[in-house]
């Protein structure tokens, strides 16, 4: 009101108006948040950059000839514990995610009763304790003792050494996290599908597309976005992946199941080593970084 | 000369009129049994100094480890008058915070070194500082289930070199058609039987001067060697630290080898098997050869940031420098120690009831004195993973021979560490 009130009554010649100083009070009241994040969040930012070229274990004995990162680019467990990483992401991401689409579809449908008990039985996996449910994982997969193997041996079948061959620790690792992650992801692509239109699928109806078709020619593009974010979601959660290979595996055997998030731990806290740490850390971020933008590139577009 | 020798015997003599009437609070950082065992000898010292108040608190072993951590980073903040220090976690606080603990040499710890055998100081010193007081020890031990080896046949007397176990375990095998085994190793999660058998044979990931990496000599090639001809031979199960609690729960291990202090393991984590349990030493790699090594263990250190370091050395004398205090421990958690006086205590002398009135105590302390010293440097996270891998590849027979094997361990883990390889 007044804003309008002032453009009407302002006159046509304006006389150069004086540069008034932005007020000062807005930045008081905002610098405890910048001081705060200043401090506690660009700062070690940085710090742990400028970390990344130093060796933070010189001290007593000799020191490491080399930097950080060029110990990085030769370093063998590296290699294995991002060649771990990237396994685990081309495997279990789409299969989490095809999972969690048909999951949410199938939450979606009219035809489930108690819709809202099947909703929580699938999140509920996320509410319990990591720790918890990795110990969990540890007896069922118990090579002498565990429920897996009797299972199999009561089948008539071989019973698998789970935890301590670098094959079927993996696929341990990669169960347990399907398990724990695909209600959550199935939550996200839910409230996409509320999202879509019911009007698209009663044209779709009339003009006689079978289900089948309705879920490749409708249902898909229109949950493309909500996709997209659960797979950038998922790709950045994997890249950082930590509590089941540390819990579950603990990285092994051998270092088989090591992913990026245990290297950069057992580098930073076990061995104390925070440059080297700083250097992993940084490179993560950088994986994720492209990934993202590839995702984005890749799926979209086109919207 | 005669000056410095006179304003130190008064020195000692002030500080040994002070200890009588020492006073104010001790506080102690630790973790679980042995907090409790910590405290146990609370009592006991309160008989020598009544004014100084002690206080235990138990944070559990990772808070202890990462608080003492974050406090040395800042300068020692917020540090209790005792910390407790895992050995092979000690020296990084030694290399990366040299002025976070006190030397305990000014407090009067050379006085004292003889009491405690040589390997127990090698990871507590630096640079000529001695930062910690030896605590508990972990004298290697062959545990082993009386009533299955007799089954089998098999005398453990009679075992005396890794062949003679391998014999053993064949006869294990046939009489229990494979179902029960010699022992559980740990492969692909952990190197603590490497660790042990390098020990026994003289060799370890470094030299004791932590200047070179040692990891391909010969005594670790014996030991690496040892550890396939048992696998080879089907006479041991892989197993890590929980599973092989559950193998000998379940009855499928004959044996275990751990650091003495895996007798509260087995006593409590299977009461039932009480009097079919006992211990005989470790076997040798050659007949005749040493039957001692080293597993574990944990030392005491006062923070620089102590306001009470006479009092708080004063508990460290007492609870871990005095045969009462060691013993205390050793009656209530099972602590082993590391003081020599403690093992000519009559408790010790003593037959033990789980174990079948064994005087496993005289058994296991009696090999202190033979264990090599050894070090695990401010990198022995780094080797230990180097060392698990090569193993779990080795077993799995990606090397020809273990000499191969540890040679390219060596070589990732001088790359890891900067440290040479020794010629």
């Amino acid at each position: 009101m007044t804003t309008t009130a002032r453009s009407t009554t302002s006159p046509p010649v304006a006389t150069p108006p004086r540069r008034k100083r932005p007020p000062l009070a807005p930045y008081l009241f905002i610098l405890p948040y910048l001081l705060i994040f200043a401090t506690f969040w660009a700062w070690p930012i940085v710090s742990s950059f400028l970390m990344s070229f130093k060796d933070s274990r010189l001290g007593a004995a000799a020191p490491y000839g080399l930097s950080n990162w060029s110990r990085l680019v030769q370093d063998e467990f590296f290699r294995t514990a991002l060649r771990n990483t990237l396994v685990i992401l081309v495997i279990q991401v789409p299969l989490m995610l095809s999972l969690a689409t048909v999951l949410a579809v199938a939450l979606n449908s009219k035809l489930l009763k108690a819709a809202g008990l099947f909703r929580f039985a699938f999140f509920a996996p996320l509410v319990v304790g990591t720790v918890a449910y990795s110990a969990v994982f540890r007896l069922l997969f118990n090579t002498d003792f565990g429920i897996v193997n009797r299972a199999l041996t009561g089948l008539g079948l071989p019973a698998v050494d789970w935890l301590n061959q670098s094959g079927p620790a993996m696929s341990v690792l990669i169960l347990a996290m399907t398990w724990r992650w695909t209600g959550y992801n199935a939550i996200i692509l839910l409230a996409g599908l509320q999202g879509i239109s019911e009007d698209v699928y009663e044209a779709a109806a009339i003009d006689g597309a079978t289900p089948a078709q309705q879920f490749w020619k409708i249902t898909l593009p229109l949950l493309r976005p909500t996709l997209l974010f659960c797979l950038v979601l998922s790709v950045i959660g994997t890249l950082q992946l930590f509590t089941e290979p540390a819990l579950i595996t603990n990285s092994g055997p051998g270092n088989s199941t090591m992913t990026l998030g245990t290297y950069l731990y057992q580098q930073g806290f076990r061995s104390f080593n925070f440059g080297y740490a700083s250097a992993i850390a940084y490179t993560v971020a950088a994986i994720a970084a492209i990934f993202s933008v590839l995702q984005l590139r890749l799926f979209g577009r086109e919207q | 000369m005669k000056k410095a020798l006179l304003t130190l015997s008064a020195l000692l003599i002030s500080s040994a009129a002070a200890q009588t009437n020492l006073s104010g609070t001790v506080t102690i950082w630790s973790w679980d049994v042995a907090a409790k065992a910590l405290q146990s000898t609370v009592p006991g010292f309160n008989k020598k100094h009544p004014n100084v108040k002690v206080e235990v608190v138990d944070l559990g072993n990772q808070n202890v480890y990462d608080r003492g951590l974050a406090g040395c980073a800042a300068g020692g903040a917020d540090m209790p008058d005792v910390y407790s220090i895992e050995n092979g976690e000690a020296e990084v606080f030694w290399a990366r915070f040299p002025d976070c603990f006190v030397d305990l040499n000014t407090l009067g710890a050379n006085k004292i070194v003889n009491q405690f055998p040589a390997f127990k100081w090698t990871e507590l010193t630096a640079n000529g500082k001695r930062f910690a007081m030896p605590w508990d020890s972990g004298p290697v031990v062959m545990f082993y289930r009386r009533d299955l080896y007799q089954q089998a046949g098999i005398n453990p007397n009679d075992i005396k070199t890794w062949d003679d176990y391998i014999a053993a375990g064949k006869k294990m095998n046939a009489k229990f058609g494979g179902n029960v085994k010699m022992g559980t190793i740990a492969n692909g999660q952990d190197d603590e039987w490497f660790r042990m058998l390098a020990n026994q044979n003289g060799c370890f990931y470094f030299d004791n001067a932590a200047s070179q990496v040692t990891v391909a000599r010969p005594g670790c090639v014996t030991a690496l060697g040892t550890i396939k001809k048992l696998y080879d031979a089907k006479v041991v199960a892989t197993g890590d630290w929980g599973g092989q609690i559950t193998s000998f729960k379940a009855g499928k291990a004959a044996s275990a080898m751990f650091g003495a202090w895996y007798e509260g393991t087995i006593r409590t984590n299977a009461p039932d098997q009480k009097g079919k349990w006992g211990v005989y030493l470790m076997p040798a790699s050659r007949p005749g050869g040493p039957r001692a090594s080293n597993l574990g263990g944990s030392a005491l250190a006062i923070p620089s940031a102590s306001k009470n370091k006479e009092a708080a050395f004063a508990f460290l004398q007492h609870a871990l420098g005095s045969a009462d205090g060691q013993v205390t421990m050793l009656k209530s958690q099972g602590l082993v120690p590391s003081l020599l006086s403690a093992t000519r205590d009559p408790y010790v002398a003593q037959g033990q009831s789980y174990w079948a009135n064994q005087k496993v105590w005289q058994t296991i302390l009696g090999t202190l004195g033979d264990v090599p010293p050894s070090r695990g440097t401010q990198y022995f996270q780094d080797a230990r993973q180097v060392m698990v891998v090569v193993q779990a590849d080795y077993i799995k027979g990606k090397y020809k021979t273990a000499k191969e094997a540890l040679d390219d361990a060596a070589k990732k883990i001088s790359s890891a560490t900067g440290l040479p390889i020794a010629k």
